[in-house]
């Protein structure tokens, strides 16, 4: 659709406006981060002119940016939160490790193998999916407290995982299809078992798909809130959790908060422009190809 | 030998051994808790003794009589309308404003997907400070023009609290439904646009009757998949105004959290939470037959 100059001109001004409305929040939240308090509680609320300080920071992560380079320093402070970023990307990485193996097997099998029942399969796997996470976290609540498994990496990880896994069988049953099965036939002629095909042939041919489930597993484990918050307690908590957590009876320590969530924003936006590719057919589980 | 015959199993062309993994999983974790649930619906919490009892139908019938859950039945449809129909006009709107090869296009698409990777939680609390009454960036610019009363708060006003929940919701997902929409339309074959150009189509009729259509598969799919979310919004209502005021923002999922948790009514929690599930299995199964999506 080629307009005269004008009406182009008029379009790419228009995206630029509404890109910019949606930027905002993010722009207004990350300069909170870089805040003192007074410029936070100003009103007017204070846009673009105030004096940048890194002591929200130096608070959350216990890491200062002072004149002599960067120096750690562990806080004993109630704000310093280096360890729950520490428990949500162990949390995250183990997940995703064990929801992609899983289901890069499972959906090989449902991808090549012929047997009855194989679409009901897939329509429950789809259907777990759909379970309200309250409707699982209730009774885990007490099926973990009986066998220990809350504030445990343990617990959370297979959560997390179980929460990820319809998502990562449907994705990954997709990117199987887009290979040809004459490939694995011809391999069966040559004598190949299907466990040989499957890792010298099929997974080798998959790593853009696998690395796009991946990504996509660790961010929503990275983002979920509601197990995070029933299964931990107070020795492991995740990162959303705890920013729920920066609300006191003497105020919202806004500026620390924002620090946590601009810094927890980065590497989640890094990794899924890595997978850009293949974004839409995972958001839609594997249902609509780019 | 057994060993053998194990090996020739696994790395035959039978499925089990490849889903079984998967299958434990699931079934310890969906199907066990779903089964506990049911046997939890029929019991109750009795503090003086600490223990469950077995109490009949009863949450059932509380349930049947309590005003506060079809409020809330009704607040989590009128979040998912509300939210549904906002994402998916806004969403296609700049989808097509974005269609477009042009210079910055693709930097642009890239800055929407960045609303996707924040925590719900954290959204949720970004909000919470744009929209506080004092210092808050949204309610200062609404009632500078007047269309706010700074005397009621957005989220303390029973009347606007769900609206400021919703306008969290909507910034962040509508950008998932741009993103979606931008694929479908990037795939759509140029040949009826060509033929519509010759018979002098304006660019509405072109939308009405070429792009939606075409379209319909990728909405559909859109539809179910932010449907089911949507459905079981938690994060921002139990960030932003847990609830209240009174109980104007109490989401499904959130009132089966509250009365599991807070108010340790185990059994009247997991009855909640079972009718939520089921809801949902309908509806979307429903929309799946209608709407043909497969997968």
């Amino acid at each position: 659709m080629n307009g005269s100059f004008s009406t182009r001109m008029l379009r790419t001004i228009a995206a630029w406006v509404v890109v910019a409305i949606f930027f905002f929040p993010i722009y207004y939240w990350t300069s909170v981060a870089f805040k003192h308090g007074n410029d936070i509680f100003n009103r007017p609320p204070k846009l673009f002119a105030f004096t940048p300080t890194f002591d929200n920071f130096q608070k959350v992560f216990g890491i200062s940016l002072g004149s002599g380079g960067i120096t750690v320093t562990p806080g004993g402070g109630n704000f310093y939160m280096a360890p729950r970023v520490w428990d949500s990307i162990v949390i995250a990485t183990l997940s995703t490790v064990l929801a992609v193996v899983i289901a890069t097997l499972a959906a090989y099998a449902l991808s090549r193998m012929n047997f009855r029942g194989r679409h009901s399969f897939v329509g429950w796997v789809l259907s777990t999916r759909m379970m309200p996470p309250v409707a699982v976290a209730v009774p885990m609540f007490f099926i973990y407290k009986n066998f220990g498994l809350i504030d445990t990496y343990t617990g959370m990880v297979l959560i997390h995982a179980l929460m990820n896994l319809p998502l990562a069988v449907l994705l990954m049953k997709s990117f199987f299809d887009d290979i040809p099965s004459e490939i694995d036939e011809s391999a069966i002629v040559d004598g190949a078992s299907r466990f040989m095909i499957f890792r010298r042939i099929v997974l080798p041919m998959a790593k853009g798909g696998i690395a796009a489930t991946a990504v996509l597993c660790f961010i929503f484990s990275w983002t979920e809130f509601l197990f995070a918050l029933t299964l931990t307690t107070t020795s492991l908590k995740t990162v959303p959790v705890v920013s729920s957590t920066f609300v006191t009876s003497i105020g919202t320590a806004w500026g620390n908060m924002a620090a946590l969530g601009a810094a927890s924003i980065i590497p989640a936006f890094i990794f899924i422009l890595l997978v850009q590719k293949h974004l839409v057919r995972g958001l839609t589980m594997g249902s609509l190809k780019q | 030998m057994r060993v053998a015959q194990a090996r020739r199993f696994v790395i035959s062309d039978h499925p089990l051994p490849w889903l079984l993994p998967l299958v434990a999983i699931l079934l310890v974790f969906t199907v066990y808790p779903l089964i506990y649930n049911i046997w939890l619906s029929f019991h109750g919490f009795v503090p003086r003794r600490r223990a469950l009892e077995f109490v009949g139908t009863e949450n059932w019938v509380q349930l049947w009589n309590d005003a506060r859950f079809w409020q809330s039945l009704v607040i989590t449809f009128t979040y998912f309308a509300i939210a549904l129909i906002f994402e998916l006009v806004l969403g296609m709107a700049i989808a097509l404003l974005l269609d477009s090869d042009g210079f910055g296009f693709g930097f642009l698409r890239g800055v929407l997907t960045m609303t996707l990777v924040i925590p719900p939680a954290i959204v949720g609390m970004m909000y919470l400070l744009m929209e506080d009454p004092q210092f808050g960036v949204i309610s200062y610019l609404l009632q500078s023009v007047g269309l706010l009363n700074p005397n009621n708060p957005i989220l303390a006003t029973a009347s606007t609290a769900l609206a400021g929940v919703l306008v969290a919701e909507i910034w962040q997902w509508t950008p998932f439904m741009v993103l979606i929409f931008l694929a479908g339309l990037r795939a759509l074959p140029p040949e009826p646009y060509e033929a519509a150009m010759i018979d002098g189509a304006s660019s509405f009729q072109i939308f009405r009757r070429i792009t939606l259509p075409m379209m319909s598969k990728v909405i559909a799919i859109a539809v179910l998949v932010r449907g089911i979310d949507l459905f079981r919004v938690f994060d921002y209502v139990f960030v932003m105004t847990s609830g209240g005021p009174g109980a104007s923002t109490y989401s499904l999922s959130l009132y089966a959290w509250q009365q599991t948790f807070s108010f340790v009514k185990w059994g009247y929690g997991a009855t909640l939470s079972l009718v939520t599930l089921v809801i949902i299995l309908v509806i979307a199964n429903l929309f799946i037959r209608i709407a043909k999506v497969r997968w």
